[in-house]
């Protein structure tokens, strides 16, 4: 029986992973639409993956193993929190799938690896880049334990597979306490996939870069994976906000026609959320690195506040 | 009966503690290999005996010397004791090894000799000391244990710092001793009902001031524990011992005290509902602090000993959880919380050793243990790189190692909280939880530089670029923690179910499976979809060439903004003087500003007490005045208070 639960869960990795870079290029694409633009094709991620996967690797001469060796790490990483992310099929957990905090440090591993390697070059971006992310990250994390920790209280379980099988089967359209969690996860979200007013993955700018900057010494096929997988982390954490708030379209039968539709749910679900997103780093400027605890106390405020009514209740 | 075992392993460690003493002046290598073959071998069947022992469920008492009277060596081996004299026993293994090579590598003849005796005798108090059946033998061990350790931070005396390193060491453990003697003589007290006794045993009826007896233990285990606010001693006396000896008592002496805790409250005292709260708060305390005060360090070997403070935290968080949720009659999270502790204790020991044997490795191939001097190593230490890199990874808890299962576990007991009852106490779980996440997470911030800035990109200083991978016996010594940090990690859920606990954590084996499959597939589709062109060029450095170390980010800038957000903390002081040619500041002249670190428990709590000691006893000393009058006249004072007390208080 577990085995199927794990081919489901391959599934789900499989649609998340395929599906990445169009929300990349949805978001890029409003942006535009936003600034009076036309913008890129909306699959152009994939084009532009395509070619970079022709183009030859460059390696700094300063560069070690650790250079090499950290786009599969991450990739390996991020897929792996992919299998932990009901985005189609929702099934039993089984083997420990699903769980909150495995989840959370896979991702933490991906991150330390790509900090370790923005050092590697001995570039002063590199080494900027890191530190900043490892700054960000340090903060975000109690904000993201806390905001997990408020699901938990809500919902007495720390498997998303539990988790969502409950909000998909609740009753009232919307429950309050859940309102309140996804204000912090959007929070979430903006800082984890590196977004305005954080980080603006647009530019390469000494000002804003964090993520960008750790990047910048890949190339060819290291540079695809680096993409994609920060690409798969965006949708990771859209997934788990559209699962809280709109769960709709889940299905737990395991069957074509089921698991097709419930696919296409969630490509729609994702859209209107990746328009959101880019809706909304549209209507916002970066903030000042010193700036960003506030930020992030904002939606400790939400996440304690949501703790707070489970506490008291 | 496998009690043979252990007594062999005395003999062992005996003899190789005596075999270098005899010979101090001895060039040869000879009596050295010898004495550290012998601890090897003393390790390892202290391990056999341990992992034995472990499969007993009842405890039994090898009698070892009793003179019928106080003086009563025996030893109680039950599934706790067996457990830490397995953590002990592969510690010193590794250490052992590791000082084959380390050892020689030491200027004078009569050290090398030294740290080979002593490191025998060290490990065998360590590990009698947590057998011990009665408090006397207890606290003769521990004393050892403590006499030897600080023979080896003053090792390089003549080095400045390392006497004030000692001083502060041998005054915080004679402070633990008196604080655990007096929680001793307090239970002895107690045992009076029926026959006296030094037996170290569960009480059976609430004894008289149990919250004293407590509380004495408390502050004595964590002073020896490094327990925020009692922390100070550590970050000196760690870096100035040998880094063999670093990392065992990095590694396991301060956890002979955690042991000490958890034999002395939890199974010898009856439990009381508050100690749960208080040995929570001081565990998050030390954890948050300990990392706080690692990132803005630079040293490598004090870097690691503020962690160790912070993982000692993380080890009483578990500690602490366990008496909550025991009071709350939640016995299945309390045995999570309990086993976390347990198995953190473990993995701190093994990730610690290793990160410290390797330390060592990169302090004595390059002469320094500043780390902004470093880099570039991952090229000329390759090996070395490799351990501390798993190190690193198991420290910050990420998994598939050991680190994560711990510090997961500790987050499952914490996420339990919605159970409790009481909204106070379920608030105060909540705090402690989001304090510990923002732990863990510079935990990793502070390794990606420790790792970054050590081993990757161009090296920074001369001694960096000439320095060379050390031998076989380091590597070898590094490599066991390393292996069972992996070892440990993945099959953990095994290993639970083998020693018949069983639990509803992931199954890292599935995982590390999970991770391989994904990685295999992707090169392998990677390697077939895409150019397999490869080039080897210059970082890109905006248009400048030829970047040297000096244009790399350093340690100080990369814990910067961490360094910012937290400056309230640090509470650093800046000042800043500035002069100008003309009147209205526009033409700098010059200028100087300076950055301190207030050190908070240094000048706020140890200095004032120490200062008040000090005015004492300029006071009672000026009592002391060579007359023989005034002496008679403090004799006769002293019998009047005697009549007095006797008379009429008594």
């Amino acid at each position: 029986m577990s085995l199927d639960q794990v081919i489901c869960a391959a599934i789900n990795a499989g649609l998340i992973l395929a599906v990445s870079p169009f929300y990349m290029g949805l978001v890029r694409k409003t942006k535009a639409l936003c600034q009076g633009r036309r913008g890129p094709p909306l699959l152009q991620p994939y084009y532009n993956l395509a070619k970079l996967l022709k183009k030859e690797r460059i390696y700094s001469e300063n560069s070690s193993r650790i250079m090499k060796a950290t786009p599969y790490i991450n990739i390996t990483a991020i897929i792996a929190a992919a299998f932990f992310i009901p985005v189609a099929v929702l099934t039993l957990p089984s083997y420990g799938l699903g769980n909150i905090i495995l989840f959370l440090y896979l991702l933490a591993l991906a991150k330390f690896f790509m900090a370790l390697a923005g050092l590697d070059a001995g570039s002063t971006f590199g080494g900027m880049s890191s530190s900043r992310e490892m700054s960000i990250s340090s903060i975000i994390e109690p904000i993201t334990i806390m905001v997990f920790a408020a699901l938990v209280y809500t919902l007495h379980t720390l498997n998303f597979y539990d988790m969502f099988s409950q909000t998909t089967s609740m009753q009232t359209f919307f429950q309050p306490a859940l309102l309140l969690i996804s204000i912090p996860l959007f929070i979430v979200l903006i800082v984890e996939t590196a977004r305005v007013p954080v980080d603006n993955p647009e530019t390469h700018l000494e000002l804003t870069m964090v993520h960008e900057g750790m990047l910048l010494e890949y190339t060819g096929r290291d540079l695809v994976l680096m993409e994609l997988s920060n690409a798969i982390k965006q949708t990771l954490f859209m997934a788990v906000l559209i699962n809280v708030i709109l769960p709709w379209g889940l299905t737990t039968e395991i069957s074509a026609p089921s698991i097709l539709f419930s696919a296409f749910a969630f490509l729609a679900k994702g859209a209107i959320l990746a328009v959101l997103l880019g809706l909304f780093e549209s209507t916002i400027a970066k903030m000042r690195l010193f700036a960003l605890p506030g930020l992030f106390a904002l939606a400790f405020f939400f996440s304690v506040l949501t703790v707070c009514l489970e506490v008291f209740a | 009966m496998f009690t043979s075992l252990f007594y062999l392993g005395i003999i062992l460690s005996l003899l190789g503690f005596i075999l270098p003493l005899l010979q101090l002046e001895n060039k040869g290598k000879t009596s050295r290999r010898i004495s550290y073959a012998l601890s090897i071998l003393s390790s390892i069947s202290f391990l056999a005996f341990s992992i034995l022992s472990f499969g007993e469920k009842a405890g039994y008492i090898i009698p070892l010397y009793s003179n019928g009277g106080l003086i009563d060596f025996s030893f109680y081996i039950d599934r706790l004791s067996a457990f830490f004299i397995a953590v002990i026993s592969i510690v010193s293994l590794s250490s052992a090894v590791y000082s084959i090579e380390y050892g020689e590598h030491i200027a004078h003849v009569r050290r090398k000799n030294y740290l080979a005796s002593l490191l025998n005798l060290f490990a065998l108090s360590m590990v009698l000391a947590v057998a011990s059946y009665n408090t006397l033998c207890f606290i003769f061990f521990w004393e050892i244990l403590s006499m030897s350790s600080f023979i080896f931070v003053l090792f390089e005396y003549e080095k400045p710092g390392t006497r004030k390193a000692a001083l502060y060491y041998f005054i915080m453990t004679q402070m633990s001793t008196l604080f655990l003697m007096l929680g001793f003589f307090g239970l002895y007290a107690n045992t009076c009902a029926d026959t006296c006794s030094f037996i170290i045993q569960p009480l059976t009826s609430a004894p008289q001031n149990l919250s004293l007896i407590f509380i004495s233990l408390f502050i004595g285990f964590s002073i020896k524990a490094g327990v925020v606010p009692f922390h100070k001693w550590l970050p000196y006396a760690h870096p100035a011992a040998p880094s063999s000896i670093s990392a065992m008592m990095s590694g396991v002496m301060i956890k002979v005290a955690i042991y000490g805790l958890i034999r002395f409250t939890y199974t010898v005292l009856p439990k009381e509902d508050w100690w749960g709260i208080l040995i929570l708060v001081a565990g998050t305390l030390s954890a948050i602090l300990g990392v706080i005060y690692a990132l803005k360090e630079h040293d490598i070997k004090r870097l690691l000993a503020y962690h160790s403070i912070e993982n000692i935290g993380i080890i009483l968080i578990g500690l602490g959880l366990y008496l909550i949720y025991s009071a709350n009659n939640l016995p299945k999270l309390a045995t999570i919380a309990f086993a976390a502790a347990l198995f953190h204790t473990l993995n701190h020991a093994l990730f610690k050793s290793l990160l410290f044997l390797t330390a060592g490795s990169v302090v004595s191939a390059t002469g320094e243990r500043n780390i902004e001097e470093f880099g570039g190593l991952i090229k000329t230490m390759p090996y070395t790189a490799f351990l501390f890199l798993v190190g690193a990874v198991s420290i910050s808890g990420l998994p598939p190692f050991n680190g994560f299962v711990s510090e997961l576990m500790i987050f499952q007991a914490f996420f339990g909280s919605y159970l409790i009852q009481d909204p106070l106490v379920k608030s105060l779980l909540v705090v402690c939880l989001s304090v510990f996440a923002l732990t863990s997470a510079l935990a990793a911030a502070c390794f990606v530089k420790a790792f970054g800035i050590t081993f990757l990109a161009v090296p920074r200083s001369e001694s960096a670029r000439n320095a060379k991978e050390v031998g076989k016996y380091m590597i070898a010594g590094a490599s066991i923690p390393a292996a069972l940090c992996m070892g440990l990690g993945i099959f953990s859920l095994q290993i639970f179910s083998f020693i018949g606990y069983e639990t509803d954590l992931p199954d890292m084996l599935f995982m590390g499976l999970l991770l391989t499959v994904i990685y295999a597939i992707s090169y392998m589709i990677l390697k077939q979809a895409s150019a397999n062109k490869e080039s080897v060029g210059e970082t890109w450095g905006c248009g400048m060439t030829n970047l040297s170390g000096r244009t790399e980010y350093t340690a100080s800038g990369f814990s910067q903004p961490i360094v910012r957000f937290f400056k309230d903390i640090y509470r650093t002081n800046e000042e800043s003087e500035r002069s100008f040619y003309d009147k209205q500041n526009t033409l700098f002249k010059g200028g100087k500003g300076e950055i301190h670190l207030i050190k908070f428990f240094e000048e706020k709590l140890y200095d004032p007490i120490a200062g008040a000691i000090n005015k004492i006893s300029i006071r009672v000393s000026g009592l002391e005045n060579w007359n023989l009058d005034s002496y008679i006249l403090y004799a006769f004072i002293a019998v009047l208070a005697t009549v007095a007390y006797v008379g009429w208080i008594a």
